[in-house]
């Protein structure tokens, strides 16, 4: 099991420019949990989960790891706590699936030194459990968007962090695919106890596989706990302006929402 | 299971190791050499074993003056700003994702040139200022272009678009500099205009030689930075990599190479352009380019030079040549990033 952390975001004030985004947020993610945060588009949901990764600093507050600002923590060190996978990564040109999966071991090596055994490990235990370890000679450029996110996501797992943070990793994907990530994202919770905190667009998919979710509207947290607790057709109404029946998911039993537009009303 | 999975790998890493070092031997071998050719050639074609014989020191009449004080200071001059704009036309590449942007192309080179050119119409400065003065405003260009380019978000193509129109306006300056030089001072001037290796001396080098020996292995620790930035901002943050010190360090040393390089030989055409693409295609990705484009930068320096002092009747300093090679690759380039929308 991967070692405790006290994740905390203490007062956060964010935004780009003069244009504040996250309004005073505070949370504490839960230890070797899968958190979601969920919300509608412009919320602050992404802008949130970069604050916490260090990507964007916060106009004020603080995002504490263990007791210290991650701001003092050095960024080498950092990244072999806390990883992110952003939500549209670069590809460089031409560079083979094994390779790229390699760079995730960054913050574990010296300046000069080669792949050790333990990188090599790393690496093909992040492919064995993505399942691409059969692509490894392969460009990135011959694979599917699918194939292409399990890659990705086996980069940030070959950094081998405590925490994961994870923007959108099912945004552009078939439902299949969905379902593989969110899956494979599952096993990495159960075998290594690893804190997965990620940004997900579809509701009833975090509810199912979400111990946790944060709600967010207009950059502020509105809602927090189980799925069963917080999707409720009130809180949707609230944060998506929604009208909905929350039923009980036939293959979960976890809170499903079911919209409710102006057609298509079968009782009155 | 695991081992299966980790042998796998490593086959197929060290194979395109194997690759890498098979590629960068070749190209070491080969500007071997030109080097050699570089020396053994000229007026008069001397036995190698002359040429060696005056380089451990021996003085032979005639071939010591040709070979010591004309033809070594020429390969040397063409090697070493070779390699140094091959470095640092492939740094400036990964940096910016896009083969366009290259110091040449983003007016880096030009604003070097137009300084000196100042220095040496207006100011009749001497050597030492003209380097310092070209490397500083080489500097400010990549400073100002930076800037202007991120106003409103950065972008790569306002980056090149602004890079190009300031290459223009440097351009129109060392035009008007030259109508108003005096005919004295046009010599001096001129070889800030085309790459030559034409008149190299050998109290001209110890600068760029020098830096490339500080320069180059401060590069070469940063190597694995770049792969890094080179996916991009969030994640090489999230990577723990310090983004803004590394892509300052690495432009800081680039445009030191590009300056000094460019003070001994003049801006000789395409080479920051044509070196990096050359040997990713060669070596393939995954392992650092950084190397393999320095040699090749070298290597075509030197063999457009032995090109142009022999291949035709007249002699053609070697940035003509490089023109000649560079000026097609850039109008395919342009071709092929509009029709994939890049542009």
């Amino acid at each position: 099991m991967k070692p405790e952390h006290v994740f905390e975001v203490d007062q956060i004030v964010a935004g780009y420019d003069h244009k504040t985004i996250i309004k005073e947020v505070n949370l504490v993610i839960p230890n070797n949990k899968i958190s979601v945060i969920i919300g509608p588009n412009a919320c602050g949901k992404s802008t949130l989960l970069k604050t916490m990764a260090r990507l964007l600093k916060p106009a004020s507050g603080e995002v504490v790891l263990d007791g210290k600002s991650i701001e003092k923590i050095p960024s080498k060190k950092l990244a072999r706590t806390l990883g992110l996978l952003p939500q549209s990564p670069i590809v460089p040109e031409g560079i083979s699936v094994a390779d790229l999966v390699g760079r995730g071991r960054f913050p574990h090596q010296s300046l000069l030194s080669g792949w050790s055994k333990k990188d090599y490990e790393a690496v093909a235990e992040a492919m064995d459990i993505m399942n691409i370890t059969k692509l490894a000679n392969y460009h990135i450029d011959e694979l599917s968007g699918g194939q292409r996110q399990r890659v990705w996501i086996a980069m940030a797992l070959a950094q081998q962090t405590d925490i994961l943070f994870l923007d959108e990793p099912t945004t552009f994907l078939d439902i299949t695919y969905q379902v593989e990530i969110l899956d494979l994202l599952t096993d990495l919770n159960h075998k290594y106890g690893t804190t997965i905190v990620m940004v997900l667009h579809d509701i009833n998919l975090s509810a199912r596989y979400a111990h946790n979710i944060f709600a967010m509207h207009s950059g502020k947290l509105m809602a927090e706990g189980k799925p069963s607790e917080v999707i409720t057709s009130t809180l949707i109404k609230d944060i998506f302006g929604l009208n909905c029946q929350v039923i009980e998911d036939p293959v979960s039993g976890s809170p499903s929402v079911v919209p409710i537009g102006r057609h298509h009303i079968n009782y009155s | 299971m695991r081992n299966n999975s980790v042998t796998y790998i490593m086959e197929g890493r060290q194979q395109r190791r194997r690759r890498w070092i098979i590629v960068t031997s070749i190209l070491t071998a080969l500007a071997c050499i030109l080097c050699l050719l570089m020396l053994l050639l000229g007026n008069t074609i001397y036995p190698i074993k002359d040429v060696i014989r005056t380089l451990t020191g021996e003085q032979i009449q005639g071939v010591s003056f040709a070979v010591n004080v004309i033809r070594l200071p020429r390969m040397l001059a063409g090697l070493f700003a070779g390699f140094a704009f091959g470095i640092a036309g492939t740094i400036f590449q990964t940096l910016f994702r896009n083969p366009l942007a290259n110091p040449n192309v983003l007016g880096i080179t030009s604003g070097s040139s137009a300084t000196a050119v100042f220095c040496i119409v207006i100011l009749q400065a001497g050597n030492a200022v003209i380097s310092i003065a070209s490397l500083i405003a080489g500097l400010i260009t990549v400073i100002v272009i930076y800037g202007l380019s991120g106003i409103r978000g950065f972008s790569i193509g306002r980056l090149i678009l602004i890079g190009i129109g300031v290459q223009a306006m440097f351009d129109a300056l060392i035009s008007y500099l030259m109508l108003v030089s005096a005919e004295q001072n046009l010599p001096a001037a001129l070889r800030w205009l085309n790459g030559s290796l034409n008149g190299s001396q050998m109290h001209d080098l110890p600068p760029l030689i020098i830096s490339v020996f500080i320069l180059v292995p401060i590069i070469i620790l940063l190597t694995k930075h770049l792969s890094i930035l080179e996916l991009g901002e969030q994640s090489a943050i999230s990577l723990g990599v310090n983004t803004d010190i590394t892509r300052m360090m690495l432009i800081l040393s680039s445009v030191i190479m590009i300056a000094l390089a460019t003070s001994t030989t003049g801006p000789i055409a395409f080479i920051t352009f044509l070196a990096g693409p050359i040997a990713k295609r060669l070596v393939g990705a995954g392992f650092s380019t950084i190397i393999p484009a320095g040699l090749v930068g070298a290597n075509i320096v030197l063999a457009s030079d032995l090109i142009g002092q022999f291949a035709f009747d007249v002699r053609f300093p070697v940035g003509v040549i490089t023109g000649i090679i560079g000026a097609p690759y850039l109008i395919y380039l342009l071709i092929r990033m509009n029709q994939r929308g890049e542009l």
